[in-house]
């Protein structure tokens, strides 16, 4: 089994906090939708930010590619192939549709083709170039999410990892995020997703993980979680009533 | 008619003036969400390097402006470096900061009261005593020069804000700090470099006021309360508001003046903070409440 | 979900019992109240120095001190209990000042008299003004603070009937040299108990938890059900109150009222500087506070004299203070589980 990224037993808080990751473990293969769940406040959104270099990681370590990421910075993390979108305010709302994906660039050593690289992108969601000089603050929640992510393309990244994009939309528009994501995963790039609505994102994804007060308490093929009768009863319960 | 027409135009060429003092004091709310009760002390400062340029060796206050800008950006960067870097970690981080940046406001004024006096000083270079008359009308070149040099470099840091590399590192972190980092800005280093711009815009200010006001280094007090009026009434961290904000109030003002008594003048801009403060905190170009 | 809520229920129930355990390690350390007590009695017999020599100096020292540590401690309820950072608290000084100083100059009623009621003017009009600014916070109130001290001194400089910016000279008391200072002596180190014994009131009412967390969280507090409006406003009277009946007895003790003795900038910094410097939030901490920045005050103003280099410094203590010891003396102490057991008040 081949492994991109490696997530062991790390502990990791805010500032000089209590832990709120104690033990959490993750297995990310390369092209794959990786679908982490689990109750508001578990640490789901923590494990991200420790990954991406947000946070620091007290204990264990993060292996990407069999090199730690430990002690590196975002803007380094973010180098090495790994984007990450944040929960809700991933955007810029005074900066044009245009500058945003500008801004997608920004870590580019080499910007001449940078424009280009844009309208490629933008030629692929319609929506971004029909908005390109409108400032995406103004734009509705799904259009905002579709910009984060497409966003992300600039930098043809190994990973990327999305903070509930689901977060405050309707469910027909939720399925287009998800169809977005699916898309950015054919093209091989290696999905790590967190979702509250863990029935949507498990169906949509080939992995899931559970992960629930700063430990991985789960890990499995999607569909195996999905059916878990445990599972389903603690953390899927929820979402199905929702 | 030409009473009102004279107001107005006073009151419009103090305005840009102030705008050139607020901006500064935006900019490094924009993007530290420091509200630098140091900044009007740092005017006073780049004023102090006009005059002293001016008294010498008599060079015109508007070529000292450069030499003000880099000598006041220099002080803060060693500001940064010393108080502020460190702050960035605390708790309580706003209040912290504002009580610094009095603290700071402090320092520096008595440094400058112990250097040269509290007596009142100005630069007087030929313009600054001289007036073009339209009519009944006249308008003071210094406050002209002053007004329209002002509002050149704000169009200067306008676009550098919105074209340069750099402009879009600053506008980034200023609106999502943590978007900004994630995507690779170096948000400390942004940090550093805005907090050296607005300190030398106090400092271009300076150069500009040392001529159209007197001053001293415990005026300081009185211009915290009229820039924050600005920067609050435009909405801090926007720079266009902010210009706006200045030439509204500096009207405003010039009537209060004019037509109420000159003592009042200035009470605007306190009542003017004071309201604006209560019943829309986040001003006129602001989303939300930033400062509450 | 029944796990999880389980969970969540014994989270709170572990927190519960952590606090538990260190209230219980807080109660062990026994208050001395013994010690305030001899402080005051000795305070109150030291005047009887007089009558084997001169010692005005010492009295006056004193008195200072105990002025500022009675502004201080009248800050520090809506400063340090509420977590409201005032810099325009020198209004009320003012105010109070100018109250019975008036009162004294037309009617010739001692300040000593009229200075409770100094107090409830300075209330009211702090209730007022707070149900005005405290709808701001952080440095929105901070700033309008400052601007309160702005236009009022543009007011009493240009308000022709107590004197504008010449202010108004009172009579000195008919007392001789040796004994002239021995009123307003009693007066400040009675209203400086007074304001601490009232802090310390406070801080163990139901009143005080309630202001305690408005400073944490406000909106926490406000969803627990705390009127928080009526809670900071009243704090914010009672501080002013404090600050006005000291204003009060000032303008007497110095036998003139001028704008440019109340509302200079410096007399603001005193009162947070001495409360950062002892102990914001404590009751020790402003009296601490006080005597420290008074001492400082003379022996730096004896030395080197000028108010530039008195400013300048007032900064350096402020900046260093609030990065290196932003808790104070007694917090400090505090943290270490190393405060003497005669300075806890709280
Ligand atoms: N910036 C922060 N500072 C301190 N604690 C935080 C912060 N963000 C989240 N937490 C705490 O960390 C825990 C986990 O939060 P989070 O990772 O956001 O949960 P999730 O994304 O799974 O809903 C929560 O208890 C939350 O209170
Ligand atoms: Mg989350």
């Amino acid at each position: 089994m081949s492994e991109l990224l490696h997530v062991s037993n790390v502990t990791a808080g805010y500032g000089d906090g209590p832990a709120i990751l104690d033990g959490a473990e993750l297995t990310v293969e390369p092209g794959k939708v990786h679908c982490i769940i689990g109750p508001n406040g578990a640490g789901k959104s923590t494990l991200l930010k420790a990954i991406c270099g947000m946070l620091k990681v007290r204990k264990g370590d993060v292996l990407y590619r069999g090199e730690s990421l430990k002690g590196l910075r975002p803007d380094q993390v973010l180098r090495k192939g790994i984007c990450f979108v944040p929960q809700e305010r991933a955007l810029f709302p005074k900066m044009t549709v245009r500058e945003n994906m500008r801004m997608g660039g920004f870590s580019l050593p080499d910007t001449s083709n940078l424009e280009k690289r844009i309208d490629e992108i933008e030629e692929r969601f319609p929506i971004l170039k029909e908005r390109r000089d409108q400032h995406a603050g103004t734009m509705s929640g799904g259009q905002q999410q579709t910009l984060a992510m497409a966003r992300t393309m600039i930098l043809k990244p190994d990973i990327v990892m999305l903070d509930e994009p689901s977060l405050g939309l309707a469910p027909k528009i939720v399925q287009e995020m998800f169809d977005i994501m699916r898309m950015m995963a054919a093209e091989g790039i290696t999905i790590l997703l967190v979702e509250q609505n863990a029935l949507m994102g498990l169906k949509n994804s080939d992995w899931g993980v559970v992960l629930d007060l700063g430990k991985t308490l789960f890990s499995g093929p999607a569909k195996d979680v999905l059916q878990d009768p445990r599972i389903q009863d603690l953390y899927l319960g929820g979402s199905k009533a929702a | 008619m030409a009473d009102i027409l004279q107001t107005l135009i006073l009151g419009l060429a103090l305005g840009g003036v102030f705008a050139l003092m607020g901006s500064g004091l935006s900019l490094v709310f924009g993007v530290m969400r420091i509200v630098n009760l140091a900044h009007p002390v740092m005017i006073i400062a780049g004023a102090y390097v006009a005059y002293w340029g001016f008294k010498l060796y008599g060079i015109d206050p508007l070529v000292m402006l450069p030499v003000a800008i880099v000598i006041l950006a220099v002080i803060g960067i060693l500001l940064y470096k010393l108080v502020f870097e460190r702050e960035a970690r605390s708790a309580k981080y706003s209040e912290m900061t504002v009580l610094l940046t009095f603290a700071v406001a402090m320092i520096v004024e008595g440094a400058l009261g112990g250097l040269f006096t509290n007596t009142q000083r100005v630069t007087s270079p030929a313009y600054a005593t001289d007036a073009i008359f339209i009519g009944d009308v006249f308008i003071p070149t210094g406050q002209l020069y002053a007004g329209i040099l002002s509002l050149v470099i704000i169009a200067g840091l306008a676009l550098f804000l919105k074209y340069s590399r750099f402009g879009y590192a600053i506008r980034a972190t200023t609106q999502n700090r943590e978007a900004a980092e994630l995507l690779g800005v170096n948000v400390s280093m942004v940090a550093l470099v805005s907090f050296a711009i607005g300190i030398g815009l106090a400092g271009a200010a300076g150069s500009l006021v040392s001529f159209v006001f007197s001053f001293f280094p415990a005026k300081h007090w009185e211009w915290i309360a009229v820039l924050m009026s600005l920067v609050v009434l435009g909405g801090m961290g926007s720079l266009l508001g902010t210009v706006v904000a200045s030439f509204l109030l500096s009207v405003i003002a010039a009537f209060v003046g004019t037509y109420i008594g000159a003592t009042w003048s200035t009470m605007t801009f306190f009542l003017a903070l004071f309201l604006i403060l209560l019943v829309r905190p986040q001003g006129l170009f602001g989303e939300k409440p930033e400062l509450a | 979900m029944m796990s999880i809520a389980f969970q969540d229920t014994s989270n709170v129930l572990q927190a519960r019992a952590e606090h538990n355990a260190k209230l219980a390690l807080r109660a062990d350390r026994k208050r001395v109240t013994w010690f305030p007590v001899v402080v005051l009695g000795l305070l109150l017999a030291l005047p009887a120095l007089q009558f084997v020599g001169n010692y005005n100096y010492v009295l006056h020292l004193i008195l200072f001190t105990a002025c500022y540590a009675t502004m201080a401690s009248g800050w520090n309820i809506l400063g340090g209990f509420t977590g409201y950072i005032s810099l325009g608290h020198n209004v009320f000084f003012c105010i109070g000042g100018y109250f019975a100083g008036m009162i004294l100059a037309r009617y010739g009623v001692s300040t000593l008299v009229t200075a409770p009621l100094a107090g409830l003017i300075c209330a009211a009009v702090g209730y007022l003004i707070g149900r005005i600014t405290l709808k701001t916070r952080g440095p929105s109130f901070i700033i309008s603070s400052l601007a309160l001290v702005m236009i009022a001194r543009i007011l009493f400089d240009n308000w022709h009937f107590v004197g504008g910016a010449n202010g108004v000279a009172l009579p000195a008391n008919d007392l001789s040299v040796v004994w002239a200072k021995l009123p307003y002596y009693y007066a400040f180190v009675v209203l400086a108990a007074a304001a601490v014994f009232v802090s310390y009131k406070i801080k163990h009412s139901k009143f005080g938890l309630g202001l305690r967390a408005i400073s944490k969280d406000e909106i926490k507090a406000e969803s627990a059900g705390i009127d928080t409006r009526t809670y900071k406003t009243l704090a914010f009277a009672i501080s002013a109150a404090f600050v006005g009946m000291a204003g009060a007895i000032w303008g007497e003790y110095l036998t003139y009222i001028r704008p440019n003795i109340f509302l200079v900038i410096l007399v603001s910094v005193n009162m947070v500087l001495m409360c950062i410097l002892g102990g914001k939030g404590t009751v020790a901490g402003p009296v601490i506070g006080a005597i420290l920045i008074v001492a400082f005050n003379e022996i730096f103003v004896a030395t080197l004299g000028s108010s530039e280099l008195n400013i300048l410094a007032s900064g350096l203590i402020m900046a260093l203070a609030l990065m290196f010891f932003p808790l104070g003396v007694i917090g400090t102490l505090a943290a270490k589980h190393r405060l003497p057991r005669i300075l806890n008040w709280d």
